[in-house]
């Protein structure tokens, strides 16, 4: 496959063809924010944020799934974009219940540390049945803390495509929806046992090591 | 049919897990937790897929249900023609809420996305057969009818 030009932020870019807009960004040191990107794997292009303005087009586009195009222009810092990112930040902390909620410190949360670098405020939806889920400590590997979960579905992917252990799959639908293991039943999975890799790429804190006895 | 374990894995066996779920929530009524893991093995997929998949769709009733399953479309054309009160009288008859089962075991009550059947809206189903053009006071009848 040979080259194609774009156009990123105004930069001229030259990048090999049938690479995603976030891969071409990347590597020339422009940021791009993602949470349910990870790097190596087929993109799923479910938590938004990473959404870039492409011109031409009628609507926003993932940047980690899009694969670029000889003559793009990409706008990835636009008031639009960020406008738009923000929201879509907005929305998924409506459904992110969780200690950090109110923790200045949450350093561990990704999506706290890009609600604060993109200056969103308290959220201004009006949540009716906020998604609660009582942790889940009976695992010695894996603390699971769901109401902290955006279904970003890294672990699912990294426990199927990368470990695969597939231990973990989405269950229910719609604002139910949950990542469960079994039948939706506490993690027990002996699978866990020096794993670990879910814990590794959850951005909000919803997957941690449980607290050594 | 059994299919093989190379059957299974490719993409193939893997879709044929609904229709697998499906024939076998037709038989039985509801999938249990003996028919999912007997299908996870079948299939030789993991439990939480099978889980997942089933849960999905309000068509695979996955706890224990009632003999008979009511669906109400609560979607917008059925909203628009007042579901809601056909709801209410459904909750009335019957005693429970949607996601309910009644206590003789009779009926479960659910609410599902779009039935295909807007054109008789407000509409629901009970088992396999379409009820439109609903109207509060016509539910008790046929609930008798069950």
């Amino acid at each position: 496959m040979g080259n194609v030009n774009v156009n990123i932020d105004g930069r001229k870019i030259r990048v090999r063809e049938g690479s995603t807009i976030l891969e071409a960004a990347t590597a020339n040191g422009i940021t791009i924010p993602t949470l349910c990107h990870i790097k190596g794997q087929v993109p799923s292009g479910v938590c938004r944020v990473c959404v870039v303005e492409v011109e031409g087009s009628k609507t926003m586009m993932g940047a980690c799934h899009t694969p670029v195009a000889e003559g793009m222009v990409i706008h990835s810092k636009s008031p639009k974009v960020i406008a738009v990112r923000k929201v879509i930040v907005e929305l998924l902390l409506t459904a992110h219940t969780g200690d950090c909620v109110n923790d200045s410190n949450a350093e561990n949360c990704a999506l706290h540390n890009l609600a604060s670098d993109y200056e969103v405020g308290a959220p201004h939806f009006n949540v009716r049945n906020p998604r609660f889920y009582p942790a889940e400590e009976s695992n010695p590997y894996v603390k699971r803390d769901m109401s902290k979960c955006i279904l970003c579905r890294k672990c699912v992917k990294v426990c199927g495509e990368v470990v695969r252990k597939d231990v973990l799959s989405i269950g229910y639908r719609g604002f139910k929806s949950k990542v469960v293991s079994g039948f939706d039943e506490a993690l027990t999975a002996e699978a866990c046992r020096d794993c670990l890799k879910c814990i590794e790429h959850c951005p909000t804190g919803a997957l941690s090591a449980p607290a050594r006895v | 049919m059994v299919p093989s374990k190379k059957e299974a894995l490719s993409e193939n066996g893997r879709a044929g897990l609904l229709p697998a779920l499906k024939d076998r929530a037709g038989r039985e009524g509801s999938l249990n937790r003996e028919s999912m893991s007997g299908l996870a093995g079948q299939y030789h997929l993991p439990l939480n897929e099978v889980y997942g998949v089933s849960t999905f769709y309000a068509f695979l009733p996955v706890l224990p249900t009632g003999k008979n399953i009511i669906r109400v479309c609560r979607c917008l054309p059925c909203h628009l023609k007042d579901a809601q009160a056909v709801i209410g009288s459904i909750k009335k008859e019957l005693g429970i809420a949607p996601g309910e089962t009644s206590r003789d075991g009779k009926f479960s009550f659910e609410l599902v996305s779009c039935i295909g059947a807007c054109d008789q809206a407000p509409a629901m189903m009970i088992n396999d057969k379409l009820y439109g053009d609903l109207t509060p006071a016509g539910i008790a009848e046929i609930l008798k009818s069950y």
